[in-house]
């Protein structure tokens, strides 16, 4: 039996309804709403949570609690997840992660993260490394150090005054005599002692003479904080700048450093070119 | 640790210690420390004995022994309130300052070390989670991603507040998350600051000690302690209070490392906000002390740190009502919180040197033996940025301006009596905090084996911030002559001992006291010389403060003990002092002319420099407004050296 005798077969009334256009464009669209419907429900976003997002979770909340989670307690856990999920996705719909101070410093963070430290910076070659050293050689520069004596005369000295028993002692070294000190708190022989030290130490005076002062002999009165000095230098290392290969490592530490810096502040710039930045009057 | 001045803080921080301590109960048991507990007290000298003698000196050795200057008191980005106070320089930067060099301060601004390099400094971040806030800002790692720590960072000071509110409270309540106790998170700063201070170490010009700060701190009573290694031999890790809040396993895991050769003392500090806890004449438990605890104490507490920022633990005025200048920054309130101390005895070191005497009497142990140190407790990785003249607080981002830190009227006003100048609660309690302390030893050289067995031997004195020297001997043979002596060092010596040491008493004998100080040349001049005495008569503790060498030839009145005024003044519209008062040094050798040879005592010198400018009164010159009227507008900068104690013929 074709379709044909079928439909011949039908009563009168609805055999002529079948043939009206309306009924026609109804079924149409009834077919389209329906299909549509059924389009739509496959085309709804999707939460998925899998086996190991719920594995996680009931680590984590083994760890705070020291005992496995029971089944509701988990599917409470997986809800809850489930719900967060869907309002931020909403929030995010509704543009409410806009101008949010939070969001936007995590946002400024992540990225900033991301681009720091990214590209590894290439071992320089020991040619590379010696230019540098070059360049930046001052600042490993040592300061003077020495190795003195002293003979110190206090301020406090209840005895006379003491520039001028310094100057009697000073006197006194020229027939070869050693000058006798009042005694003092800070050491009066040094074997090893930087200028920095004595600048900090004795003042400005005291530091001056001791890198300018004639080797193994007697020389002064001197002013410190403290009272006056004859000082005798018994030996003197310039203030230098060692050599490379002295340095080699901090001198490999600090270009690294730079060129790390220069790396992460170049990322910034070319983020920077990518906008036009207007910043308004600061108001008074 | 610093708690912010929420508050809703201190409630919170009641309840964070109850959680150390109950976490003590589950960590402390079954580890090392119970074993040690049953096997107690190698005895006190074979720790010190084991100070080094390389057969090769460093540079600068010198037998009659040098002082040195440092800071052993120091927090870096590792400490979690320094995160969170924005402080993001390493142990590393920390070296570099002390060095010399400059650095970031979290208000944006560079700051560096006014007088000069220091000697030797320690690193001491916070052991309690460690590392572990610099991990939590690092996007995705593990810690980034829990609740807890989401919008921790913010650069606003009241965000800062809410959040460190928010860690704190954590404590409280069951404590933070498990991922925090991540041990690569501790092992990774841990090797940090051991490779910053590998680093820096220069045996003979500058030395870095290893060290951190074990943060007790039951109901909000500070215990805080920084322990310091003799060596680059060092604990696998730090021993935090999140192991137990009780100092005791401290000292008994001490003893075990000690054990197997790695040697390490821990430095008590701001007694003052304990509330009388620090230094309580009983044990972390009530139960009353005995021998075995006093050795085990005086094994691994040998110094104490008592000058800070937060306020000077010599002592308080009402302990010491005869003491005019016992009155010196004072902090009267609990650790990171406005809570007020009630309790101020055993909160000071002088009233526990006073009970430890009368112990000694009473019981035949003393545990309050131990010598004086100061340190900054910076949170800036800023050592030694104690000076009035130059001081940026200590919270980062809490406390960088004057107004944050009350020196100045609020909101941009100009007058206190305006309305809007009122400082808040919070803001408040950094008033009270003085830019104070430094530490001073006498070693041989400046290398890591010598000045820490200066530690050892308490041949240490404290300085609220000046590098002034002093020096103080006790011998019952000194010559009457030998301050004339050019080798005075080395017949004090020779003849006596210095301070940190016991004089044991010899029969009709009189004991005399080398007393000596010198200004430092960047700081004011010296006014007067004291010895601060206590003794036990009839059982009871007794105190008293002697002037024993006065400034600008004046005369001191022996029946007062007092030098009369100097007269120098401070104009607190400019700072500037009074010229031509006061010593460069000060130097005499005094017999105490109350001296009774069967009573116990303890005798210990303070140097006190002209009066010069607080640091609020500097912040309010240079804002232009006038000093807040509740501060004192100067102080008196002063040296404490560690004790001599005299020990009765028996």
């Amino acid at each position: 039996m074709t379709f044909t005798d079928r439909f011949e077969r039908l009563p009168g009334p609805l055999k002529s309804g079948l043939r009206e256009p309306l009924t026609h464009f109804l079924l149409i669209g009834a077919l389209l709403f329906g299909g549509g419907l059924i389009f739509k429900a496959q085309q709804r976003p999707v939460i998925v949570v899998n086996t190991q997002d719920v594995a996680q979770m009931a680590e984590y909340w083994e760890l705070q609690s020291q005992r496995p989670p029971t089944r509701e307690e988990l599917t409470a856990m997986v809800r809850e997840r489930v719900d967060e999920e869907i309002l931020a996705r909403e929030a995010q719909r509704l543009g409410l992660d806009q101008d949010d101070l939070i969001i936007r410093r995590r946002l400024a963070q992540k990225m900033a993260f991301a681009g720091q430290d990214v590209a590894p910076i290439p071992e320089p070659s020991p040619r590379t490394l010696e230019s540098y050293y070059d360049r930046t050689r001052q600042t490993y520069a040592e300061p003077a150090h020495l190795t003195l004596r002293h003979a110190f005369f206090s301020v406090e000295r209840t005895e006379g005054d003491p520039r001028l028993a310094a100057e009697a002692a000073l006197a006194t070294t020229r027939s070869g005599q050693t000058p006798v000190s009042d005694p003092f708190m800070l050491a009066l022989t040094y074997a090893d002692v930087s200028a920095i030290e004595l600048l900090r130490d004795y003042g400005p005076e005291f530091a001056q003479l001791a890198e300018k002062a004639p080797l193994g002999t007697w020389v002064g009165p001197v002013a410190s904080p403290f009272g006056w000095h004859v000082v005798r230098i018994e030996s003197r290392r310039p203030a230098r700048i060692p050599p490379f290969n002295d340095v080699k490592s901090e001198v490999r530490d600090a270009y690294m450093a730079e060129q790390r810096q220069a790396a992460n502040a170049g990322f910034m710039a070319k983020l920077r070119k990518r906008y036009r930045i207007e910043v308004a009057e600061a108001p008074a | 640790m610093r708690l912010m001045g929420h508050p809703a803080t201190w409630g919170a921080i009641a309840l964070t210690t109850s959680l150390f301590a109950s976490t003590a109960l589950i960590a402390a048991a079954p580890t090392a420390p119970a074993k040690a507990a049953a096997k107690p007290a190698v005895s006190a000298p074979a720790a010190s004995a084991k100070a080094a003698t390389s057969p090769a000196h460093a540079p600068g050795y010198n037998t009659e022994r040098n002082a040195y200057f440092g800071d052993l008191h120091v927090h870096t980005k590792l400490s979690f309130d320094a995160y969170i106070f924005n402080v993001r320089a390493s142990p590393d930067d920390a070296y570099r300052f002390a060095k010399g060099e400059g650095i970031g301060h979290p208000g944006g601004y560079n700051i560096r070390l006014t007088g000069g390099p220091l000697d030797f400094v320690a690193v001491t971040d916070h052991a309690e989670y460690i590392g572990s806030m610099e991990e939590a800002n690092r996007p995705n790692s593990v810690l980034s991603r829990l609740p807890i720590t989401q919008g921790l960072f913010s650069t606003d000071p009241k965000e800062i507040g809410a959040a460190f509110t928010r860690i704190v409270t954590a404590f409280a309540f069951g404590g933070l998350p498990p991922e925090f106790q991540d041990k690569s998170i501790q092992s990774r700063a841990w090797k940090e600051i051991q490779d910053a201070a590998a680093k820096h170490n220069d045996p003979g010009r500058f030395t870095a000690l290893v060290g951190y700060e074990y943060t007790s701190a039951p109901d909000g009573r500070n215990m805080h302690r920084n322990v310091i290694f003799r060596t680059s031999k060092v604990s696998e890790l730090p021993y935090s209070a999140v192991q137990s809040a009780n100092p005791e396993d401290l000292w008994r895991t001490m003893d075990v490392w000690r054990k197997g050769g790695v040697e390490s003392l821990a430095i008590p500090h701001n007694m003052n906000g304990s509330d009388g806890m620090m230094f309580q004449t009983t044990k972390f438990d009530g139960t009353p002390m005995d021998k075995a605890y006093a050795d085990m104490r005086r094994r691994n507490e040998p110094i104490a740190e008592m000058t800070q920022i937060k306020g000077t633990s010599d002592t308080h005025p009402s302990l010491s009502p005869n003491d005019e200048w016992a009155n010196f920054e004072i902090m009267e309130s609990y650790i990171g919180s406005t809570r007020a101390v009630t309790k101020f005895s055993g909160g000071y070191v002088r009233q526990a040197l006073k009970d430890g005497l009368v112990m000694q009497e009473t019981k035949g142990f003393n545990p309050f033996k131990f010598g004086f140190i100061g340190s900054s407790d910076t949170h800036l990785a800023a050592p030694g940025l104690v000076d009035d003249r130059d001081y940026h607080g200590k919270v980062g981002r809490v406390d960088s301006t004057p107004a944050q830190r009350g020196s100045v009227p609020n909101n941009g006003a100009k007058s206190w009596d305006d309305p809007n100048a009122a400082v808040g609660a919070n803001n408040a309690r950094f008033q009270s905090w003085g830019a104070s302390g430094l530490a001073g030893v006498w070693a041989e050289e400046n290398t890591r084996e010598a000045i820490y067995s200066a530690l050892r031997r308490r041949e240490t004195f404290a300085t609220s911030g000046p590098r002034m020297r002093v020096r103080f001997f006790a011998s019952h043979d000194y010559a009457s002559d030998i301050l004339k002596d050019r080798n005075v060092v080395s017949q004090a010596y020779a003849k006596g001992v210095p301070m940190g040491s016991d004089l044991l008493g010899v029969k009709g004998k009189t004991p005399k006291f080398i007393v000596w100080g010198v200004r430092d040349p960047n700081s004011g001049y010296l006014q007067r010389a004291q010895v601060v005495k206590g003794w036990v008569e009839n059982g009871v503790a007794k105190e008293k403060v002697f002037d024993v060498a006065c400034s600008d030839g004046l005369a001191l009145d022996k029946t007062t003990s007092r030098c009369p005024d100097n007269g120098a003044t401070v104009n607190t519209a400019t700072c500037e002092t009074s010229r031509f008062k006061g010593d460069a040094e000060m130097r005499t050798l005094w017999t105490d002319p109350e001296f009774n040879p069967r009573q116990r005592a303890f005798y210990y010198v303070r140097i006190l420099e002209n009066p010069s400018c607080r640091w609020s009164t500097w912040d309010a010159i240079r804002n232009g407004t006038p000093p807040a009227p509740n501060l004192p507008k100067t102080i008196v900068e002063r040296a404490w050296s560690s004790p001599i104690w005299y020990e009765p013929k028996a």
